[in-house]
């Protein structure tokens, strides 16, 4: 590991000066940031720990939204009570990621910026990859593909965008309020991340000055009824091999509303506005659930050894709806 | 005869673990330590056309970087299982010459880890690249002639005509061992003496290892190896590593620390082999099995022979008259494979005990009645008697406690009440008995104290704790006094703690100290009734202490393996001694959940039942049942290596990513003993139990999964996508 400065901020105005001064990358909890550091595929030379940064460490619950300060820990939004009564899908994303050692360090903020787990980006330069070195290549085109996207590929790049975080925040429109060189400004969730395209290395639209302060979740009659559902490879401490982010407004049985985001398949989060469509106005049950299911992944490009989540993404769907389908019926 | 019945009791070093107190090599606190890091080699094959060593030089706190120019006078220990020492018989960094992805190519000196990391990480290398091979199936993978293994009777033709036949092909991937413990070595020059602390396996191969290697007198040098975290065989000789951080310490002058760091694991130490296994059974309408032929392909590296003996276990866990086994190596661009727990016995049981499973269906026995009805009374291979074999009375107390007879036999038959279908399947495992040549030294004084040095490593699956059982439960001395140097060459004579014999080689000849130790103080009393310890005893005579001297080989071994054992070599005997032969077996269980919309495979429960002869150390003993199958379940359903053929290597490796079971992953295993001592083996009745515990595991996961889903999945590790 490359020696580096650290610091420390304890308010915004102080990391602004730092990072007006020197440039500095924002520190959080470090397990994305150390663990890419040590495998030298990020090189800062100077971090600015954000932990200190006062005001950013709560969960407030108002009537029709839950705002996180992008410094609350995975651990403690996971068991916060608002958060598991008015929006599980959030508390199950987070309860379900990573392990409980991870989760106690890593910030709500620092979690939607990780990056993917794709296997040659992480081994090494001499492996061909866009993201690590533009223009190097893609060895995953043509490799073990078993972890990497059915949807938002490109020619460059088909790696996974890995959270489960993220992809509940898109199901539930979430939005982010930022601040930097640009001042303040809120973005959805659900355009922060960019499509790998042609520069699968630029990975979000923030400027590498801002900073993510909090994030705002809307929360109604959907949120409550809503649930993370993730096949994995065990049953803890694995990224998705797929999972779905659901959330239902029901009425005597039949579907108001729906939203379905997917992870694990795709490169950024996936919201499938198709097949919400196909479920509004239906009655749901299984067969309703598994049509809708396979509507999610209509659009599947498959590669050489991930073709089984086109299947296996359906039933984790129709599952999924079928759980929260059950906590609509619940309230 | 060993009418013993050892109770249950802690571990003896459980306390001493769970305060963190336990001293691993890695935690040996020495001055002027320094710290070393591996440069890997970043092609698979080829030759070091040029290394820049300058910018790691400069690094402020580095100490030393060195190439294969500063191991000009260095050389190969040699392979293990070919008169040598070492894990394999290529020692890395001897040349120029590159043979499989990840070898280390330097190695850097530092002050601080922190800079040997950095530093190794601005070593510039350049290579000439060649074609290599990375996998078994590969094209230029050299398929050497098969050899045979067992052979009775005439399989082909007794094949040819059975009333029912199987014939499958079942796959296993390449596997690694991951201890918590990397392998660590701290190495200390002082005085003309190297000592080399490294939790080992085999304390004399590191020993005669090294000095082979760096040209030394072996009386000077020294290796400790106090604890393992872990072993799994991963430490079963000496490795390439040592021989660097030994060279290092010599040439700095100051101990040297060499942790290798996880992912390079992976290619600098053995693993499981990929082997694909081709099974042919038949049965005659009595539901008998007449026959079987097993070939199997197993990889290998290019320059060293890990042989396969996948029918070791497989020619006896039936009385099958005609069986006949061939398997061919298959040499690619890797490490050398060798021996990860089970090495050879699990793959085998995974394809022969699925293999069963499918001819009892296709004869439309129940699995359990076909095999009690195929149980062999005497070797099949030999036509010796078995020393105790009680694979029978496992099955049946087994298929009892498990409430077998409650089972539908109809696959896809059994469902829960919201649909998730239920599995029941039933597997058998075996392991020889093996022994190896043990000394003891026991030394009792007036003091109080008490000193046992004898060979065997502790791996952490509870030799001190079965060791101390066995003095204790003979002796009237301080238990609290005592002290059991083991894994010390110096101490006494070591041999490689592996193949399930450490308890069978360790307790025995401790048993024997024991009732030599008690003649010789029998014969001191010379008739006087005397009360008190023998510790008092001997104060009261003014002797300050007794000590004697123990040796115990396996049966019909001649004094000759003694010798070899003086040298670190290899010397276990087993599982043929003439006239009997001996194994230990297990009958698993298991109970699997499939999702019926997800397909999700979840293990319930686990019943295992084992018959290692004689049950020392209870506790311990059932806790190694419960690690094997916990190992099992990861072999069956989690682990595999993902390796891409254009650029070798394996790509998930650490821990994030290599999926091993986890605490959710595992339900409830329940385990039993047979606990009836072998009466030919040893005097204390002793088999073996750390590998037969995980063989047979992937098989009963398999056959139910089979019974739960009518789907039957011949590959390893069985995945969410076989079945959906
Ligand atoms: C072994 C392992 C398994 C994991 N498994 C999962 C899993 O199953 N599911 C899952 O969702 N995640 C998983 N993770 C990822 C984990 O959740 C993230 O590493 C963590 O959430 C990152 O948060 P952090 O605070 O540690 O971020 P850091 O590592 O401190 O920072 C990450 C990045 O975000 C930037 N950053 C941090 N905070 C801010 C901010 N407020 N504003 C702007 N930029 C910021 C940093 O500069 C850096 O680029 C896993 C991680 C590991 C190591
Ligand atoms: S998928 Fe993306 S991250 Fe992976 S190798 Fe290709 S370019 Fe690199």
């Amino acid at each position: 590991m490359q020696t580096f400065t650290y610091s420390r901020a304890r308010s915004i105005n102080e990391l602004r000066a730092v990072q007006a001064a020197t440039g500095d990358r924002i520190l959080a909890g470090g397990t994305t940031l150390y663990d890419l550091m040590k495998l030298r595929i990020e090189t800062p030379d100077r971090l600015v720990d954000v932990t200190g940064i006062a005001g950013l460490d709560e969960i407030i619950s108002h009537p029709d939204e839950l705002v996180f300060g992008a410094l609350v820990t995975m651990s403690d939004a996971a068991a916060h009570p608002a958060v598991l009564q008015r929006a599980p899908v959030l508390a199950e994303a987070l309860s379900k990621a990573a392990s409980q050692q991870l989760r106690n360090m890593a910030t709500l903020g620092g979690n939607l910026l990780q990056r993917t787990r794709c296997a040659y980006f992480r081994n090494g330069t001499e492996y061909p990859c866009n993201k690590r070195t533009p223009g190097s290549g893609c060895a995953a085109l043509e490799g073990l593909d078993r972890g990497h996207a059915l949807f938002g590929g490109s020619g460059s790049c088909i790696a996974v965008y890995p959270g489960d975080w993220a992809v509940a925040l898109v199901a539930l429109d979430a939005v982010v309020d930022v601040r930097g060189s640009r001042g303040t400004h809120t973005i959805d969730v659900a355009s922060l991340h960019r499509l790998p395209g042609d520069t699968p290395h630029v990975e979000t639209v923030l400027e590498p000055d801002e900073m993510i302060l909090n994030i705002r979740v809307p929360v109604g009659r959907l949120a409550q009824a809503s649930t993370y559902h993730k096949i994995r490879d065990r049953e803890s401490y694995a990224f998705a091999l797929v999972s779905a982010a659901v959330a239902l407004e029901l009425e005597e049985g039949f579907v108001r509303q729906a939203r379905i985001a997917l992870g694990g398949v795709a490169t950024r989060p996936w919201r499938v506005p198709a097949a919400e469509a196909g479920l509004t106005g239906r009655r749901l049950d299984r067969a309703t659930a598994l049509e809708v299911g396979r509507m999610t992944f209509a659009d599947a490009r498959p590669g050489r050894h991930n073709g089984f989540k086109i299947a296996l993404g359906a039933e984790a769907v129709a599952d999924a709806l079928m759980i929260a389908a059950q906590r609509s019926e619940n309230r | 005869m060993n009418e013993t019945i050892y109770p249950d009791r802690a571990r003896i070093d459980a306390l001493e673990k769970v305060l963190g107190r336990t001293r691993f090599a890695a935690d040996i606190p020495l001055p002027r330590i320094t710290h070393a890091m591996t440069v890997p080699s970043r092609i698979v094959r080829g030759r070091l056309a040029a290394i820049d060593i300058g910018a790691a030089r400069a690094v402020d706190g580095v100490l030393a970087v060195l190439t294969w120019r500063d191991f000009t006078n260095a050389q190969s220990a040699g392979y293990l299982m070919g008169g040598g020492f070492g894990f394999q018989s290529h020692q890395p960094m001897l040349s120029d010459r590159l043979v499989h992805r990840g070898e280390p190519i330097a190695l850097v000196v530092a002050e601080t880890l922190e800079i040997a990391i950095e530093a190794a990480a601005l070593v510039d290398a350049r290579y000439e690249e060649e074609p290599f091979a990375a996998l078994l199936e590969d094209e230029r993978a050299e398929i050497l002639a098969p050899q045979a293994g067992h052979a009775m009777g005439d399989a082909q033709a007794m094949l040819a005509s059975a009333a029912f036949r199987v014939d499958a092909e079942y796959l296993s991937p390449a596997q690694y061992q991951n201890p918590m413990e990397m392998i660590a070595t701290v190495a200390e020059w002082r005085d003309g003496t190297l000592t080399i602390h490294e939790g080992t396996q085999n304390s004399s191969a590191v020993k005669f290892g090294v000095a082979a290697a760096l040209g030394l007198d072996s009386a000077r040098v020294r290796v400790k190896s106090a604890y393992l975290g872990g072993g799994f065989g991963q430490k079963n000789s000496l490795q390439g590593q040592t021989v660097l951080a030994a060279r290092a310490a010599i040439l700095l002058g100051r101990p040297v620390k060499l942790v290798m760091p996880r992912a390079q694991l992976y290619h600098t130490a053995s693993f499981r082999p990929a082997s694909r296994h081709r099974i042919q059974l038949g049965a005659d309408a009595d539901g008998r099995i007449v026959a079987a032929s097993y070939e199997a392909d197993m990889q290998n590296s290019r320059a060293d022979t890990f042989r396969a003996s996948f029918s070791e276990i497989t020619a006896r866990l039936y009385s099958i008259p005609n069986y006949s086994s061939t398997a061919r190596l298959v040499r690619t661009d890797v490490q050398s494979p060798g021996y990860m727990r089970a090495p050879f016995e699990h793959p085998a049981a995974f394809a022969f005990e699925s293999a069963v499973d499918e001819l009892a269906y296709a004869t439309g026995r129940d699995p359990l009645a076909f095999r009690l009805n195929n149980d062999a009374e005497t070797d099949p291979v030999t036509g010796d008697p078995f020393s105790s074999r009680f694979l029978a009375e496992c099955l049946r107390t087994g298929a009892d406690r498990f409430g077998w007879s409650e089972r539908n036999p109809a696959p896809g038959s059994m469902r829960a009440d919201d649909g998730t279908m239920i599995g029941w399947g039933v597997a058998v495992g075996a392991y020889k008995a093996a022994m190896a040549p043990a000394i003891a030294r026991l030394r009792v004084r007036a003091d109080g104290t008490t000193l046992l040095s004898v060979s065997g490593h502790e791996m952490g699956q509870g030799i001190r704790t079965a060791i101390f059982a066995a003095l204790t439960e003979g002796l009237e001395i301080d238990p609290a006094r005592i002290e059991i140097v083991i894994g010390d060459p110096d101490a006494a004579p070591q041999h490689l703690t592996a193949g399930s014999w450490g308890t069978a080689s360790s307790v025995p000849v401790v048993r024997r100290a024991v009732e030599t130790m008690q003649a010789r103080f029998d014969a001191l009393r010379d008739g006087r009734s005397v009360h008190g310890s023998i510790h008092q005893m001997l104060a009261l005579w003014r002797r300050p202490y007794i000590e004697v001297e123990t040796r115990l080989q396996a049966p019909g071994q001649p004094d000759a393996v003694f010798d070899r054992l003086q040298r670190g070599l290899p010397a276990a005997g087993g599982p043929e001694y003439k006239p009997f032969v001996s194994f230990s077996y297990i009958a698993h269980f298991v109970e699997v959940r499939v999702e019926p919309t997800t397909r999700r495979i979840r293990v319930l429960r686990v019943v295992s039942i084992v018959d290692c002869g004689r049950v020392v150390s209870p506790r311990t003993a059932e806790s190694q049942v419960r690690g094997g199958v916990v190992w099992g379940i990861g072999a069956a359903l989690r682990e595999t290596a993902e390796i891409d053929p254009r650029f070798g290597g394996v790509l998930n490796n650490d821990l994030a990513e290599y999926v091993l079971p986890v605490n959710a992953d595992i339900g409830a295993i329940e385990v039993g003993f047979i606990d009836q001592p072998d009466p030919m083996l040893n005097e204390a009745g002793v088999k073996g139990l750390g590998e037969v515990a995980m063989v047979g595991v992937a098989a009963a996961i398999g056959n139910a999964i089979f019974h739960a889903t009518g789907r039957r999945l011949r590959q390893l590790p069985m995945r969410i996508e076989h079945l959906i």
